[in-house]
């Protein structure tokens, strides 16, 4: 039997939740995508909190919530603590996201449910990964080879092969095969019949008109705005599809020297396209082109300026302008503000990019006809003052002395290990004896000097640092301690833990950091109000997945064994299931969440070695990547109990000889004209000169499988031409 | 007439298999680097997939001279060209190559590789002064050259031919990588220039998860140590400072790209460090600086963490107190400087005008930052002559300090012996290092590897490793076929198909479920014109035939024959019979005896069969007329018979006539007569007996 595959839906099927599904390999848990929705409710996670403890790698496919935002939440809560995979871009913009959603919810509301200090711990896990890279698993998974491949829709998006004994998994869900201006499309279509394929039918539904079509819409849409003196609010997500609709502006405002402002705001925006910047590897072949020659990078945006506040944006004179905001949930976030504020003048235009999630704001606008008018909170963080100060105030001193008592007692364990560790942090590529000025998130200055400069441990010699005596004062109770030490300690912690985050995930702007660190006291107040909504709404489709009809021609292309359906509306779901009972294959399933379906394939294999006799006799055809040849063999036990296969040492039997290739009637007649043959097509069968028709019977495409056999029959009247086309008939083949 | 299938007639698929056994030998042939440094190119073939490593030129040579020894092969025969690093000594011959050979395989390196390579190329064309028909290539051929070459990102395995490969982080320069060749399960490592030493920007050559077979690997420096990192960087800024100090000048000869990023990271953090020295000017004159900055600036991924996080801050290769020179007419030499200038071989360009200038001072300094290559100015002045010979042809004495201070980032014989002891291949071969020092690394390593049976090999140029490799070829039978495992001495007989290295064994009906392969079933169904009694033939056939049957036929209930339940003998109508039957080739041998039987037999009866058709020939005609009568009401609707014979078909007030004796048709409205002439036509041929001339 071949490798026992288990799938499990944890979240995302049969509607367009977010996607986590857990997918057992011979009893090694692999959780792909960990996502949540914008609104963070945490009973989504409910199953997967079930399992996370005996999950034993993750794998990430995009960079968006839906993908992979309950990763801090769940590394925090439910004790995940498997190892993540994920590609750079996907790893790098993921957490973007995750910080510009943290931040936009931090400004409106209380939000606890994880902290930065969460997603960069959650992040840290993360193993990093490039295309086509085979990844060997070890351990309880030795044996597992794990490799991303291109998916298109987001950058570093991936579609993971998972193999096991030669048997393909793959999972492939927002994949998108057309090519766009920032990404290639997807590599989905070169993997022909694994073993199982998990996919999506979200976009099961749906069509695209062309995409040059839909370009020009949308440029018209946002120019006769800002024409009527209008403003454009675009809510898009942090770093994922944004990318592409800033190249679209970029280049149409370069083509056509357009004065218009172009805003990008998000908490995270200018790291954002910074990173993106050095991703260049990542995206399209053009892109990557253009680079090579004239060495512009495509992200080195002239026309948009880049905002990480919204004061700043208010600081902009007056005037149409393009707003490109985070969340494209409008649920919160600068959109949500901007889009308050907009909402009620007849000139703005508010132009969703994608499908907003179930139930959010965005989603109930895009609703036809949109409403008049939508109740909206709006939130805001004010610091606080007078008494609520001073009661603020004084529970921090209460909690801080506490704090000190116990970090005394952690302190002088700790106190030895802060060598090494410290040593190991600090810059090891001094030249002389200059501190550097920005020794950032090294705080122990204290341990410094324990340092050689530039001393760099070389792998022939076993690294020795100076021993270095710590002297301290004890008394009968220990180390004597004073407590200011510990007080200015604890301040010079808030402040450092900030860059120390920043050092490990990257840069953050200085302003979102402040804000972030911002330790003023403050809470949130909140009020009601109803907008109504006098600007123009548009939805148009950019969200970079196939279509209903390529993701169904691409599914019978691929021709999986088994097809396990995930994420998509009932009826979407339902849809593609039938399509695919009907062309791909026989074996589809659309489980329920916490439903396992057993999708093991019934292959019967065992692997036997070719000796050297044997294969000395067999001589090879080649058919385009394939050689193939007909063996008689015996078999023959060794002692370690492997099989080994010898030549017969009798005659062997004759067999039914066995025709392989695939005819395609349009080129046989080609073929059979460039010979001198007239032919033509008439009802369905191929006339070969005047007597000899040819024809195909049983249909090969409605038994699922890409080619099963063909049926081919040849008649025709006792001539020579009857035999003449038979031989060619039979140089389309190979027989054996 | 028939042909036996699998004959050697014409065929659009077939191509003649090679014939030729694929040896299990693997072959390593250095066509340059061989004993030398420059020019690095290795040859391998091993089961009749060809390799090639780097294609570089001699820096120490110009013209056709530079060149890898590419006549010893056939460049056609390379499925796969793999470039490690941007160096001229590695990739400069690539585009002569690739437009002036008859290479047609794929060419891989990694982005940064790509992107430096075309500047870099871009420049040596126009700084070498050579004569034109020396030139081994211009411009427009790199610009060609550019749309080959395909990129490889690090650990990306990719498959071409059935060879598949990958790399690894090498160190050395931006970009260097490592290649990993799998050839059925036989992996080669050729390490090209690597470092195993972080420094400023770049990561350690990694070390690769797998140990390969057989490892390519450099032995530039031989049995020499470096010094450790932070010790030289000590001497170099040291002896620079000094001069600057003194008001002498330094000239660092180095090689534009790749490692003179580095100097210019140490360079630069010296003097923000030393406020004292910032009156004193840096200059990096490159015509190349300010375009490769962009691509230092654009793979940062490539590079190690610390520059990454200082990316976070400020791009650390935008220099503060470093500035470009674009020629020596605008610099202006007043007082102390240090000038960063390429060539590093100091045989032309920038570096040798300045060298010329300052040798004969004694304040000044030359700070030879690499590996220098023998037969170049540089090589000859580390041995501090007295005099050198400057571009003019004058000699002039060399009262210079010479200081020689390596960064060139090539691992030293620790960090080799270190690899391979990680790695332990059970082959190593030697290239990019002079015959003296290779020899000497050779022997070291003799001695540390005795106990482990390591074969060390240190061919020449187009001196050929052969290494014998046995492997074991597995198949995986699958399907139907493996429904159990068979037990000793069982026999198995499939279909074994081969794709790249892997072996399946399938049976017929499953080809289509496990490859992109189907297979199919051809019917034959011939009709032969035969008048006679359809006893004459059975009792005929089971004369002849062994097995021959009747049955009647499932639908129609007609009694047909069975020769050897291969070929069905049926009678259609009283003039023909017809023989189906399933191509194979022994069918096809029946089916031609039974035909060649049927028509021996209707020769024999002429006179019964022209009686025959001529009776029938009358009502033929009369049943025809009816039918196509038929036909075309059910075409048409409305059809009738006119008054001159004619038929009258009447569609939508448009009206055909049709003359049925000749398939004539008139009528105003041109679309319903081509549909009634088209009608016609294949009524007749459906209705009327096809003229059997051709028999």
């Amino acid at each position: 039997m071949g490798t026992s595959v288990q799938v499990t839906p944890l979240c995302g099927v049969y509607n367009e939740n977010p996607l986590s599904y857990l997918v057992s390999i011979d009893g090694f848990n692999i959780l792909i995508d960990c996502g949540w929705n914008d609104h963070f409710h945490p009973q989504l996670l409910q199953p997967l909190s079930r399992v996370a403890s005996t999950i034993d790698a993750v794998l990430l496919s995009h960079s968006d919530t839906l993908h992979l935002g309950a990763l801090p939440y769940a590394m925090k809560q439910f004790g995940l603590s498997a190892p993540v995979y994920a590609t750079e871009p996907v790893f790098r913009l993921g957490l973007l996201t995750m910080y510009d959603h943290y931040l936009s919810r931090k400004q409106v509301s209380e939000f606890d449910l994880f902290t930065l200090d969460d997603i960069d711990s959650a992040f840290q896990n993360v193993t990093r990964l490039t295309y086509s890279q085979n990844c060997h698993l070890s351990g309880k998974g030795e044996g597992i080879v794990i490799a991303p491949h291109v998916a298109g829709h987001l950058l570093g998006g991936t579609v993971w092969k998972i193999t096991k004994d030669g048997e393909d998994v793959i999972y492939a869900v927002d994949f998108n095969h057309r090519k766009e201006r920032h990404l290639n499309g997807t590599v989905l279509e070169s993997f022909v019949r694994p073993a199982v394929l998990i996919t999506d039918a979200y976009n099961a539904l749906s069509n695209q008109p062309y995409r040059r079509q839909r370009d020009q819409e949308f440029l018209d849409a946002i120019l006769n705005t800002l024409r009527g003196n209008g403003n454009v609010l675009l809510p898009v997500d942090t770093a994922g599809r944004v990318l592409e609709l800033l190249l679209i502006l970029e280049q149409h405002w370069e083509q056509h020297h357009l004065t218009f402002p172009i805003f990008f705001l998000t908490y995270v925006s200018s790291s954002t396209v910074d990173y993106v910047k050095s991703f260049l590897e990542w995206m399209s072949d053009s892109i990557a082109k253009s680079f090579e020659h004239t060495r512009d990078n495509a992200f080195l945006l002239k026309h948009v300026t880049l905002l990480i506040n919204k004061s700043e944006l208010e600081n902009v004179p007056e005037g149409p302008k393009v707003v490109l905001a985070s969340m494209a949930s409008l649920e919160v976030g600068f959109s949500h503000d901007i889009f308050v504020e907009w909402a009620v003048d007849a000139r703005n235009l508010v132009l969703f990019t994608e499908r907003g999630q179930f139930g959010t704001r965005a989603r109930m606008l895009q609703a036809d006809p949109p409403p008049k008018a939508v109740k909206v909170t709006l939130s805001k963080r004010v610091p606080l003052v007078g008494e609520e100060l001073a009661a603020y105030e004084e529970e921090q001193e209460k909690i801080k002395k506490e704090e000190a008592l116990k970090a005394t007692l952690v302190k002088e364990e700790e106190s030895k290990a802060v060598v090494g560790a410290d040593v190991g942090k600090t810059d090891p590529m001094l030249i002389d004896g200059h501190t550097k000025a920005d020794g950032g998130g090294v705080r122990g200055e204290a341990y410094r000097d324990v340092l050689i400069d530039g001393f760099v441990p070389t792998s022939s010699v076993a690294p020795m640092f100076p021993f270095y005596d710590k002297t301290s004062e004890w008394d009968d109770f220990g180390e004597v301690i004073n407590p200011d030490d510990y007080v200015i300690r604890d301040e010079d912690m808030d402040m450092g833990s900030m860059p120390m985050g920043g050092d490990l995930d990257g840069k953050l702007d200085e302003n979102t950091a402040s804000l972030m660190l911002d330790t003023t006291p403050s809470k949130v107040v909140s009020s009601e109000l109803t907008v109504q909504i006098k600007c123009s709404l548009v939805y148009m489709d950019f969200e970079g997945r196939s279509d209903g009809r390529s993701i169904k021609s691409i599914l019978s292309h691929v021709a999986p064994l088994k097809l396990v359906l995930v994420h998509g509306s009932a009826e979407a779901t339902e849809h593609l299931k039938q399509h695919c009972l009907k062309h791909v294959c026989p074996h589809v399933y659309a489980p329920q969440i916490e439903e396992t379906i057993d999708v093991t394939s019934d292959l019967c294999a065992y692997k036997v070695q070719l000796s050297e006799k044997l294969m000395s006799n067999v001589l090879f055809k080649k058919l385009g990547d394939y050689e193939i040849a007909w063996i008689d063999s015996e078999i023959e036990k060794t002692e370690g109990g492997s099989l080994s296969s010898l030549p017969l040492s009798t005659a062997p039997p004759p067999h039914k000889s066995v025709l392989v290739g695939d005819l395609k009637m349009a080129d046989f007649k080609q073929f059979l004209s460039s010979k001198g043959i007239p032919v033509e097509f008439s009802g369905g069968a191929l006339r070969c000169g005047e007597y000899v028709t040819l024809r195909k019977v049983g249909d090969a495409s409605q038994k699922g499988g890409a080619a099963a056999i063909q049926q081919i029959v040849i008649e025709g009247l006792l001539c020579e031409e009857y035999y003449k086309i038979r031989e060619y008939l039979y140089s389309q083949f190979y027989s054996l | 007439m028939a042909s036996i299938v699998g004959g050697q007639g014409q065929s659009l698929k077939r191509r003649d298999s090679t014939l030729t056994r694929e040896s299990d030998v693997m072959t390593i042939t250095p066509l340059g680097a061989g004993s030398e440094v420059g020019r690095s190119c290795v040859f391998m073939t091993f089961k009749g997939k060809t390799i090639m490593f780097d294609c570089g030129i001699h820096p120490g040579f110009s013209g056709m001279a530079a060149l890898p020894y590419f006549d010893e092969i056939d460049p056609s025969t390379i499925d796969v060209l793999l470039i490690t690093h941007f160096h001229l000594d590695h990739a400069a011959s690539l585009p002569y190559f690739l437009e002036k050979t008859t290479f047609k395989g794929r060419v891989f390196m990694t982005h940064a590789t790509k992107a430096i390579y075309k500047l870099l190329l871009s420049d040596f064309v126009k700084v070498s002064k050579v004569s034109v028909e020396d030139m081994l290539f211009d411009e427009q051929d790199i610009l060609r050259s550019m749309d080959k070459i395909e990129v490889i990102d690090f650990h990306q395995t990719l498959e071409v031919n059935g060879i598949r490969f990958w790399c690894y982080t090498a160190g050395h320069v931006l970009g260097a990588a490592m290649f990993m060749v799998d050839i059925a399960g036989v992996r080669v490592l050729y390490t090209g220039d690597y470092s195993r030493e972080e420094d400023r920007h770049l990561r350690a050559a990694e070390l690769p998860q797998f140990s390969p077979d057989v490892c390519i690997i450099e032995a530039t420096y031989g049995v020499q140590l470096h010094q450790p990192r932070h010790i030289r960087e000590k001497r170099f800024t040291d002896v620079i400072h000094s001069t600057v100090a003194q008001g002498g000048r330094v000239l660092i000869p180095a090689f534009a790209l790749g490692r003179a990023q580095e100097l210019l990271l140490i360079l630069d953090e010296y003097w923000s460090n030393h406020p004292e020295l910032h009156n004193v000017p840096i200059y990096y004159a490159s015509p190349l600086a300010k375009r490769c900055m962009a691509v230092y600036q654009t793979y940062i991924n490539a590079m190690n963490e610390r520059i990454r996080n200082q990316f976070a801050n400020s791009n650390p290769f935008d220099f503060k107190h470093i500035s470009p020179l674009k020629s020596i007419d605008e610099f202006n030499d007043v007082g102390p400087s240090v000038v960063m200038a390429s060539p590093g071989s100091l045989q032309s360009g920038l570096s040798r005008q300045l060298f010329d200038k300052w040798c004969a001072e004694k304040k000044n300094v030359c700070l030879i930052p690499g590996y220098v290559v023998e037969g170049t100015l540089a090589k000859t002045i580390i041995n501090e002559p007295k005099e050198v010979t400057l571009m003019n042809g004058l000699t002039a004495p060399l009262n210079m300090q010479v200081h020689y201070i390596s960064f060139s980032a090539h691992a030293d014989s620790a960090q080799t012996t270190t690899f391979l002891e990680e790695l332990m291949p059970p082959n190593i071969i030697l290239v990019h290092g002079e015959a003296n020092e290779m020899g000497r690394l050779k022997q070291k390593l003799v001695t540390h590897f005795t106990d482990r049976n390591t074969k060390l090999y240190t061919p020449k140029n187009c001196q050929s490793v052969e290494m014998p490799f046995n492997v074991e070829k597995m198949a995986k039978t699958i399907g139907k076929l493996a429904e159990r495992t068979p037990d000793n001495g069982e026999n198995v007989s499939g279909l074994l198909v081969r794709k790249g290295f892997s072996y399946q064994i399938i049976a017929p009906d499953d080809l289509h479920v496990f490859s992109q392969l189907s297979t199919a079933n051809v019917t034959q169904r011939i009709t032969i014109p035969y008048s006679g009694a359809f006893g004459v033939i059975k009792h005929r056939l089971k004369q002849i035939y062994e097995s021959v049957e009747s049955v009647p036929d499932e639908e129609t209930g007609v009694l047909t024959l069975q020769v050897h339940e291969r070929v069905t003998v049926r009678q259609d109508s009283e003039n023909h019979l017809s023989l189906q039957w399933t191509a194979d080739p022994i069918s096809d041998m029946v089916s031609d005896s039974v035909v060649a039987l049927v028509l021996n037999a209707s020769r024999e009866m002429p006179k019964v069969v022209e009686e025959v058709i001529k009776d029938e020939g009358v009502e033929e005609l009369k049943k025809s007329e009816k039918i196509i009568h038929a036909l075309l009401l059910n075409l048409f609707g409305n059809v009738k018979y006119g008054e001159d014979g004619r038929l009258v078909i009447t569609v939508d007030d448009n009206v055909a006539y049709l003359d049925k004796q000749t398939g004539e048709v008139e009528s105003e409205n041109e679309g319903l007569k081509e549909r009634v002439k088209v009608a016609f036509r294949r009524i007749q041929t459906a209705v009327k007996p096809i003229p059997v001339s051709g028999v």
